[in-house]
This record gives structure tokens, C-alpha cells and sequence, in this order.
């Protein structure tokens, strides 16, 4: 027998022991990749860790890699790179996108919700978490991590200095931005370099009107940025412009600066998530600014249909998982994660998107405060645009929502292009 | 006999290079070309378009206001890194203190991180809080010309060109200093005791002398520039609005963020012809230049 001879014998003889050994169970255990886009010093890798470090020692041969990238553009480039590719890992991170739903379609993404199903554990999940990751059709692809909520956060001695009471309705915004101006504060400052921040301004009058029913109509082109949703919130965004509502120069301001003008004292409000709460509650910052850090759930509008209760309250971007590569230790790992994640993760003094015993031992005020809200969530939570929206449609209005605020373009011009974009674009991912 | 062995020693030599070349940069390029007449998301079948893509450039006002975008970038550019650098060069010429000193400062920006130099460029360029340039205006009494240069559609792009431009100056400079330092210096002597002014030396004996290094020059910093990403991309990411979007900005965002990979690389092939034009121009010019002075001569 010569070498190549060998070779080839060899090889056939370890592939028959493989066929022999039948499939892989959860005691054959390997390693496992996450693709992460979350912060790596965040609460969620760090339980996430904790979890996967624990379930090794009984586990041997078990390893969990993660691959981080905190950037969410970056992420989604290496995402997509790798979905080409057809070489996305075991786990991965995704939101409720169109590009999620096509890989759903392809069938890259096993059917987490039917797993919650089959495992009993459905309930185990706040209804509010997993009802963020649905898709338009019901179904669940992706498990949540995190829970938070979108508030506006405002400064009481801001607030104060300019006679002002928190704004009860979205209306009252922009009429409070002069008195806050010649107080000497930045009214409501946001991130205009990445797009979503602004965005979020769009969504609200519309979440308050109909819930999530105009967006999931809008980004099929089914429903025009002129009917009655979109107009009105179209043009409260360009009177927040057109009052001063926003720092000048708001278009060149990143996430940091906007939110450092915030709790450096210099701004009176600021619309983000729970998120923050950590940095709001930061002891390096001014004690005379964080002690004075107060919020309102989303303020109403005239013809609201949702409750005062319901607001944007994401659970983050998901966990989703390869149907290609499920196998028992992946399965063995997630009904793990699921058991073990909730309470270390609620010990963390974060939102957990499974039911648990908060622990607001040596939390803040604010925190406290949150989980009483958290508590009092009702059934409809908004969902972001910029989850919804094809990607090219969301560039765009993203792109011209700032020249609205700016008050380079008109109400009327913004509806137009952005109608005409979504016309054109939806159908790629939506159909005809 | 010893033409074969040299002719087969340059060969053993070149052939490394030409086929990592072949394989890094020409077959991307087809790769692209052939992607280019196919829509395609990552995802599902490759669509055969034919020429579409390229049909659905002329109609897309986002890719066209790109093209001129970038058209601008590049002129900023060309200024800073061609014609400023060689202003530079030509004085450095006449300083005797501190030249290295002076090149150095000028160098240092090349450097330096790209992210360093777009979180500096926001701070200058800032309104609120008032960024260098702002407190400046300010302070000679201009206080009513401040405004946020990368945050509106009028400025914004002159702002986003001018660090890209700043950034290399000080490269180019150096480059065409020592091309100038090799210009014979009696040349130089004798025209002006025949009378020549410096504007004299420089257009007749200076550049002509340097023209070689100058139309590399030229080359590298037109290419560069029609290339020219992270800076935009960092300080304003395209906006406000579509205002500061480059050819290559609109690109990556096509393919990484609508998932169009057929059409981004249709974008992608008409960058390198952008390119490949922009190079076939400057020789021309360049020699249509050399011949005229020929003529003169």
C-alpha cells in the first residue's frame, strides 16, 4: 500500500467511526460561537459568561467563543458577510429586521418561539420581551436578553429655572423651548449622526395614535407618510426644529456628545432608554446635576389610542439561532442559559426580559423607579422605525429626517421623498 | 545567451508581484464586475440584471449627488495635497531655522489615528459648545458668522474635505521638497543673474525639473482622494442629509446596509473607471504641457 494509498484508507476508516458514532448529544459537547453586538463590558455578556463558564464545568469539552462587536454597523457588515457566505455561526445576534426575516425565509433561523413551546418555557418570558421580537406574523426567532424602556428624561433644575412643569402631552414640547432656551439650556438634545435617535422623535405620535399598525403598514408602502399618523408627526419633528428645540449643530453630534450635554447639566431633556441609568447615576458626574435627573413615560397626544402605559420598551437586539448547526448542545446550552440567566442577570441591577425577583438592593432611585414602571407595562410596546423600515428606506428618511429638523426641507418635501423612496425600495423585501 | 537569462531572471522577479496583484486587485475587480450585473441580497439566488444596475445610476438623485460630492472632495483635496504642498515645499526651500522642525509639525497629521483626527475635527468645528473655529469668529467680532459647519447642508462638505486634505498636505510636501532639493542650484543662480524673477525660476527651472515627481504627485493624491471613506464617514456620516455622501460612502451603505450587493458593486466598478479616467486625464494634461513648453523652447 503506498502513502496516498494510506491516506485515503485513513480516511475513510475515521469517517465510518463518525458515521458510526451517530449524532452529536449534549455529553459530546464542542464549542459554540456567539456573534455579539452588545457592549463588551456589558451586563449581558457578563451573565452571559457566567452562565457559559458554569455550564463548562459540568459540561467538559464545552466552550462558548464569543466574537464581539459592540458597533451595530460594523456587526451588521460582518453579519451579512457571513450570511453570504453561508458561515454564521450557532448563535447570533439580530433584531426583528426585514434582513432577519429573510434569513428567517431562507431558513437559517430555527423557530425559537416553537422551542419556548415545546420546552414549556414561553411563560418564563415577560410577554413585552418576546412580543418586541416577533415578527409581523407572530412568530419568534430570536430570544431576548435585556428589557428597557424609553422615557424622557428631564433635568428638574432646568425645568425648574424655566417655570416649567415635565410636558404632560407631545404638544408641549416645542412651545417649552423658547422659555428653556432663554434660561440657558439646551432644550432636548439628541444624536444626529446616527440617525436612530431622531428617528425615534418620528415614531411617537404614531405609536400613540395606533400602536404598531401604521408603521407595519407604512414600510409596505401600503399607507402613505401623509395620512393623518405620519403628517402630524412629521410636522411635530419640524417644530421641534423650528422652535430651537435641539442643540445647534445637533446633525454632527454623536451618541456621547449628545448625551454629555445632557449630564453635564447643559440640556433639559433627553429622550433614550434605561440603558442609561448607569451613566445617569454615574458618582464622577455632578451630584447638583444626577440628583436632579428625573423622567416621564412617553407624554400623550390628542386621539391616543394606546395606554399611558404603553410606550417603546425594546428588549434589545435578540439572540437568534442556526437552524443549520442546531444540534443537542445547542439545545442543552440554551434550556441552561434560560434556567441560569434571569436571576444573575436581575442581580446585575438590570431589567431581566424573563420574569424574576428584581433585586433593587443598592440600586439607585431611578432604577427603583423603573422597575415600578416596568411592572405597570402594558400589553402593546412600540416598536423602533428603524426595526421595521427596509434598510435603504431607513437610510433615507434617517438622511432627511435631520434637513426636516434643520428646517432645510418642508413637511411636504420630506412626506414626498420618503413616500417615493418606500415605493420603490419596499418591495425588495416586502414583495409586491 | 545573456539576453534569455536576464529576460527570464526579470521574469522569476516580477512574477510574485504581477500574480499577488493579479489575484488582490484585478480579480476583485472582475469579481465585481461580474457581481455588478446581478441583484443579489446575500441571501437568496443570484438575480441576472444585465446592465440595470448601471441604468438605475443615472436615475438614483442619491448616487448622482454622490458623484458631484465627490467630485468636490477631490477638488479640496487636490488643493491642499498638490497646490498648497508645493507651496509649502517651495518655501521650506527658502527657510534656514527650524526647517526640520517646520516639516515635522507639518508631517505629524499623517500619523495620526483617523478616528483622532475626526473627533478633533468635530470639536473644532462644533457650535454648541463653540468649537475653536466658532470662539475665534467670536472673538475678532464675527460672532454672527458662527455656525455648525458640519451640520449644515452649505458647509458641510467644504468641512468634511478639508481635514482629508490637511491630513496628507504635510506628506506631499515632503515628497516634492525633496524633488526640489534635486534641481541644479546653478540653474537656478544663473537664471536670476540674467535677470529672472522667482516666479521665473520656479515656472521655468523649478517645475519643469520636478514635473515627474509632481504628476506622481498628482496621481496619488487624485486616487486617494477618490477613494476617500473613513473621514466623511466618521464626522458626518454622509448627512446632514445626502450633503457630504461620497461615491464610497454610498457604496459601503448599499452593499452593508441595504443588502444590494449587485448595485454597490456597480458603484464599486465605477469608482476604479472614476479613477482609472481621473489618471489618464492628469497624463494628458501633464504631457500636453510637457510638448507646450517643447514648442516654446
Amino acid at each position: 500500500m503506498n502513502g496516498r494509498s494510506r491516506v485515503a484508507v485513513g480516511g475513510l476508516m475515521v469517517a465510518a467511526l463518525a458515521a458510526f458514532a451517530g449524532p452529536a448529544t449534549a455529553q459530546d459537547s464542542r464549542e459554540i460561537t456567539w456573534l455579539f453586538s452588545r457592549p463588551t463590558d456589558g451586563p449581558v455578556i457578563a451573565t452571559v459568561t457566567e452562565v457559559a463558564d458554569l455550564y463548562a464545568q459540568s459540561h467538559p469539552g464545552f466552550r462558548l467563543r464569543q466574537v464581539t462587536t459592540p458597533d451595530r454597523p460594523s456587526y451588521l457588515q460582518r453579519l451579512e458577510t457571513l450570511a453570504a457566505g453561508n458561515q454564521l455561526p450557532e448563535l447570533f445576534d439580530t433584531d426583528a429586521t426585514p434582513f432577519a426575516e429573510k434569513l428567517r425565509n431562507a431558513g437559517h433561523m430555527l423557530d425559537v418561539g416553537a422551542k419556548l413551546d415545546e420546552w414549556g418555557l414561553r411563560d418564563a418570558f415577560r410577554p413585552a420581551a418576546l412580543g418586541y421580537q416577533m415578527f409581523d406574523d407572530g412568530s419568534v426567532y430570536m430570544l431576548p436578553l435585556e428589557m428597557q424602556m424609553e422615557y424622557l428624561w428631564f433635568n428638574r433644575a432646568a425645568l425648574d429655572a424655566a417655570g416649567l412643569q415635565p410636558p404632560a402631552t407631545l404638544e408641549d414640547i416645542p412651545a417649552m423651548c423658547q422659555p428653556l432656551r432663554d434660561a440657558g439650556f439646551v432644550p432636548l438634545t439628541v444624536d444626529g449622526v446616527d440617525g436612530w435617535p431622531l428617528m425615534r422623535n418620528l415614531a411617537l405620535i404614531p405609536f400613540r395614535l395606533t400602536g404598531n399598525d401604521y408603521i407595519k403598514s407604512l414600510k409596505r408602502g401600503d399607507a402613505s407618510l401623509g395620512d393623518e399618523p405620519g403628517r402630524r408627526a412629521v410636522q411635530w419633528v419640524y417644530d421641534l426644529g423650528q422652535n430651537g428645540c435641539f442643540q445647534a449643530g445637533f446633525s454632527a453630534d454623536d451618541y456621547v456628545a449628545a448625551r454629555n450635554l445632557f449630564t453635564s447639566g447643559q440640556a433639559a431633556m433627553y429622550y433614550m432608554g434605561t440603558w442609561e441609568i448607569g451613566t445617569f447615576t454615574d458618582a464622577a458626574l455632578d451630584p447638583a446635576v444626577t440628583s436632579n435627573i428625573d423622567f416621564v413615560t412617553l407624554p400623550m397626544t390628542a386621539g391616543a389610542t394606546t395606554e399611558p402605559t404603553e410606550y417603546i420598551a425594546p428588549s434589545g437586539i435578540g439572540m437568534a439561532v442556526n437552524a443549520n448547526t442546531y444540534d443537542p448542545v445547542v439545545e442543552d446550552f440554551l434550556q441552561f442559559l434560560i434556567a441560569e440567566y434571569p436571576d444573575r442577570y436581575a442581580a446585575r441591577h438590570q431589567f431581566s426580559p424573563l420574569v424574576s425577583e428584581a433585586v433593587t438592593d443598592g440600586a439607585s432611585p431611578l432604577f427603583v423607579r423603573a422597575i415600578e414602571e416596568l411592572d405597570r407595562l402594558g400589553d402593546t410596546v412600540g416598536v423602533p422605525w428603524d426595526t421595521q423600515l427596509d434598510p435603504t428606506s431607513n437610510t433615507r428618511m434617517q438622511q432627511e429626517l435631520v434637513l426636516l429638523a434643520t428646517g432645510e426641507i418642508t413637511p411636504d418635501q420630506f412626506i414626498e421623498t420618503i413616500d417615493a423612496v418606500i415605493a420603490e425600495e419596499a418591495p425588495r423585501f416586502f414583495g409586491e | 545567451m545573456r539576453t534569455l537569462s536576464t529576460r527570464r531572471a526579470v521574469t522569476v522577479f516580477l512574477a510574485p508581484a504581477v500574480i499577488l496583484y493579479l489575484l488582490a486587485v484585478v480579480m476583485p475587480i472582475l469579481q465585481s464586475l461580474w457581481l455588478s450585473l446581478f441583484e443579489w441580497d446575500g441571501i437568496g439566488p443570484m438575480k441576472w440584471t444585465s446592465l440595470d444596475n448601471y441604468a438605475r445610476m443615472a436615475r438614483d438623485p442619491v448616487f448622482m449627488s454622490s458623484f458631484r460630492n465627490s467630485l468636490v472632495y477631490l477638488g479640496i483635496n487636490l488643493f491642499f495635497q498638490v497646490v498648497v504642498a508645493l507651496l509649502l515645499a517651495n518655501l521650506l526651500l527658502s527657510v534656514t531655522r527650524g526647517r526640520e522642525l517646520i516639516k515635522t509639525m507639518f508631517f505629524l497629521p499623517t500619523i495620526v489615528s483617523t478616528v483622532a483626527i475626526a473627533f478633533l475635527f468635530q470639536r473644532i468645528y462644533a457650535l454648541e459648545p463653540m468649537g475653536i473655529i466658532n470662539l475665534a469668529l467670536d472673538a475678532v467680532g464675527l460672532g454672527d458668522l458662527a455656525t455648525a459647519w458640519l451640520g449644515t447642508t452649505r458647509t458641510a462638505l467644504v468641512a468634511v474635505s478639508i481635514p482629508e486634505g490637511w491630513r496628507f498636505m504635510g506628506l506631499y510636501m515632503v515628497i516634492l521638497y525633496a524633488a526640489l532639493l534635486a534641481v541644479p542650484k546653478d540653474l537656478e543662480e544663473a537664471a536670476r543673474i540674467d535677470g529672472a524673477s522667482e516666479w521665473k525660476v520656479f515656472s521655468r527651472i523649478r517645475f519643469p525639473i520636478i514635473r515627474p515627481v509632481w504628476a506622481t504627485v498628482m496621481i496619488m493624491a487624485a486616487t486617494y482622494s477618490l477613494r476617500g471613506f473613513d473621514i466623511p464617514y466618521l464626522l458626518t456620516n454622509g448627512g446632514p442629509g445626502t450633503s457630504t455622501e461620497l461615491l464610497t460612502t454610498y457604496m459601503y451603505k448599499k452593499a452593508f446596509r441595504s443588502v444590494d450587493f449587485g448595485y454597490a458593486s456597480a458603484i464599486a466598478v465605477f469608482i476604479v473607471i472614476e479613477c482609472i479616467i481621473a489618471v489618464g486625464l492628469i497624463i494628458v494634461i501633464l504631457r500636453r504641457g510637457r510638448q507646450g513648453e517643447g514648442a516654446l523652447g
